[in-house]
């Protein structure tokens, strides 16, 4: 009896050290009221936890919060992690979107390679938040939103005029599609050259890095 | 709910637990393992006191990590500071889920795997996880705001990026084999056709050698180098946070051995079992085994070699990364192009 | 599942991408704003591939990657040599050739 007691205080007095290890008081109010949310929901309609829909929303709902972040956060780094948010929200989009090979390509190439990139330079240039938000002059800043307005205005516009078309039916096409073996079959046939060409344009672009980035000798 | 989902979710759940609780015990006990065997190869005793053998030193070091004070210096940026061990120790863990640990077998009338997920491009989520590990040393090292920290992190930023290159090429080489990227084909391939290690041994020590450079071990580990950095990119950590580093260090080390195991020397297989004709379950269970005592190969390797070995000089790293390995691996997928022409492999 | 809700996803971060080069000023965060952008135009791609039923558009993903991957090497290396010259990554203050 004694020694459950004892492991019981152990347990709990563990969960409490980890719970302060991990997460400052504020935080970890919210994350409780969320996890108990998250399981008042999962309890109510847990069908719904497991139609892509839900999921679909909830990942566009975090891929458009973080690209905001990645405009408006006055700290470079933090812009960096909020896009790396981003690239992980897009690659779940492929999976969704049945291109597999494409989503691991996306984590392997955008956040495995450029956004280290990123993060290297930050760091090399020890880059520090601005003070308040730098900006660009004022005709420029009230054209941005414009066109941001009108842009926005005219998709939604565009994808009204296409809401008569067909639904895409999953399951409702060959199996291979998505694939590394078929992607690679046409980057090998009907797409040789171009990819060929791709290969001179990364090394021209590394070349070009390398002269543009080195220091002067002498 | 669809009976269907519902016995997948459970599935999954109960494998996702098990594996986790594996991998942090062999975590766990890795950290005494390197302090004994250290100790053996330096003709001293090491940690004998907590229970029979220091079997329970692991737990007596958990709790202390648990319960000391964390120190948080006034001058770190808070937000990143917090978010960078749990980036370092994520990748660590996640990469383990697409290897298998043994064969597909009946139980409870289902076909089981012993895998979390067996996915098409297995090889590429790995490449994937063990790119990621690189933002958590980077952002430590940026927001302790400390200049040996942000040097760890420059460095060891560069180390991982250079090796993960020839990494990648060496795996290129098993993969024209196998013809495939998922896991299970590559096992199969080997149990067919003999283990990848025959054919393809420079492969495998390009391999071996950049996954020593990618888990920051001895010669390799000039980002906490001590003697020059203080500790690299977690001087400014202490307390549960500073222990993450070192799970997440050892985590790497597992499933790198695990990976090595899986890529080179035959998965889970044991040649000649089935001439023994057990049962599904026994035979299940013999692999499993053979896949942790390979992997427990590796891990002793990983200590006895940073006990054997000098640290490299910074220039000597970057020369052996860009201007040995990588023109090797280069040249191994040619010859791995060769055999796979003349239908040897 | 419908195609068009990956359309105004991708069309939303287009257009955040987009405000994000015109408004802000550090070189660094543009050059994301760029890759925002493109992910947009991937991510509308391979909704269409899906449409479509058809690859190409998985092909143009795997070209813009590579593009990208380029390019960023290149801005990066770029706002290096500025920030050596100049002490700065502002845009603004990289007026020479301006007239």
């Amino acid at each position: 009896m004694t020694i459950h007691l004892l492991l019981g205080l152990v347990l709990i007095l563990f969960v409490f050290a980890a719970v302060r290890a991990l997460a400052p008081s504020r935080a970890l109010l919210a994350g409780t009221v969320l996890g108990i949310g998250a399981l008042a929901l999962l309890a109510v309609n847990y069908q719904a936890l497991l139609s892509p829909e839900f999921w679909a929303g909830l990942i566009g709902f975090v891929a458009i919060l973080s690209a905001l972040m990645v405009v408006i956060h006055p700290n470079p780094m933090v812009s960096i992690l909020f896009l790396i948010v981003n690239l992980f929200c897009i690659a779940l989009f492929y999976l969704i979107l049945r291109a597999e090979f494409l989503a691991v390509l996306q984590i392997i190439i955008y956040a495995g390679a450029i956004m280290v990139l990123f993060v290297f330079v930050v760091m090399l240039l020890n880059l520090k938040a601005e003070e308040g938000l730098r900006l660009g002059g004022g005709p420029q800043r009230w054209g941005a939103l414009l066109l941001a307005v009108v842009f926005v205005l005219l998709m939604f516009h565009a994808l009204h005029d296409r809401s008569d078309q067909p639904y895409v039916e999953p399951g409702a096409f060959e199996s291979g599609f998505g694939s590394a073996r078929a992607l690679g079959g046409l980057l090998f046939s009907r797409y040789l050259v171009a990819f060929e060409a791709a290969s001179l344009l990364l090394i021209a672009g590394m070349v070009g890095a390398v002269v543009v980035a080195k220091r002067k000798v002498g | 709910m669809d009976p269907d989902i519902a016995r997948v979710l459970v599935e999954s759940a109960v494998k996702i637990a098990l594996f986790f609780f594996i991998l942090l015990t062999v975590v766990a006990y890795m950290t005494l393992v390197e302090r004994r065997v250290s100790a053996w190869i330096q003709d001293r005793q090491g940690p004998n006191r907590v229970g029979p053998l220091g079997l329970l030193q692991p737990l007596a070091d958990g709790i202390k990590f648990l319960f000391k004070e964390e120190v948080t210096p006034p001058h770190v940026y808070r937000p990143v500071y917090l978010l960078a061990p749990m980036l370092i120790f994520v990748p660590a863990l996640v990469t383990f889920s697409v290897i298998p640990i043994g064969p597909a077998l009946e139980l409870f009338g289902q076909r089981v795997r012993l895998q979390i997920a067996d996915v098409d491009n297995g090889v590429l989520v790995i490449l994937a996880f063990a790119s990621m590990g690189v933002y958590g040393i980077a952002l430590a090292g940026w927001s302790s705001s400390n200049k040996y920290s942000l040097m760890g992190a420059l460095r060891s930023s560069a180390q991982l990026i250079s090796y993960e290159l020839a990494m990648g090429l060496s795996i290129v080489g098993v993969l024209m084999a196998a013809g495939s990227l998922r896991l299970n084909d590559i096992v199969q391939h080997q149990i067919e056709h003999g283990w990848n290690l025959i054919w393809q041994l420079p492969g495998f020590l390009i391999f071996l050698t950049a996954a020593f450079a990618e888990t920051n071990r001895l010669p390799f580990d000039l980002p906490e180098a001590e003697t020059e950095l203080v500790a690299g990119y977690h001087t400014e950590y202490s307390g549960m946070r500073f222990s993450m580093f070192y799970m997440a260090e050892y985590a790497n080390m597992v499933t790198a051995s695990a990976l090595a195991v899986t890529l080179y020397c035959g998965g889970y297989h044991v040649p000649g079992l089935h001439l023994l004709r057990l049962p599904e379950p026994a035979a299940a269970l013999v692999q499993v085994l053979a896949f942790g005592l390979k992997v427990g190969f590796f891990l002793f390797l990983y200590v006895w070699v940073r006990w054997t070995l000098p640290r490299f000089r910074y220039d000597q790293l970057m020369n052996l990364g860009w201007k040995v390995l990588l023109p090797v691996a280069v040249l191994h997928i040619l010859w791995v192009s060769f055999l796979v022409l003349m239908n040897w492999t | 599942m419908r195609v068009e809700f990956f359309l105004l996803i991708g069309a939303l971060l287009f257009t955040i991408g987009c405000a994000g080069v015109l408004i802000r000023r550090n070189a660094i965060v543009i050059l994301m704003c760029i890759e925002l952008m493109l992910n947009a135009v991937n991510l509308t791609f391979v909704a269409f591939a899906l449409e479509n039923q058809s690859m190409t558009g998985h092909i143009f993903v795997f070209f813009v990657m590579t593009v990208a991957a380029a390019e960023a090497a290149i801005g990066l290396a770029i706002v290096i040599a500025l920030f050596r010259r100049r002490r700065t990554t502002d845009v603004e203050d990289a007026s020479l050739m301006r007239w």
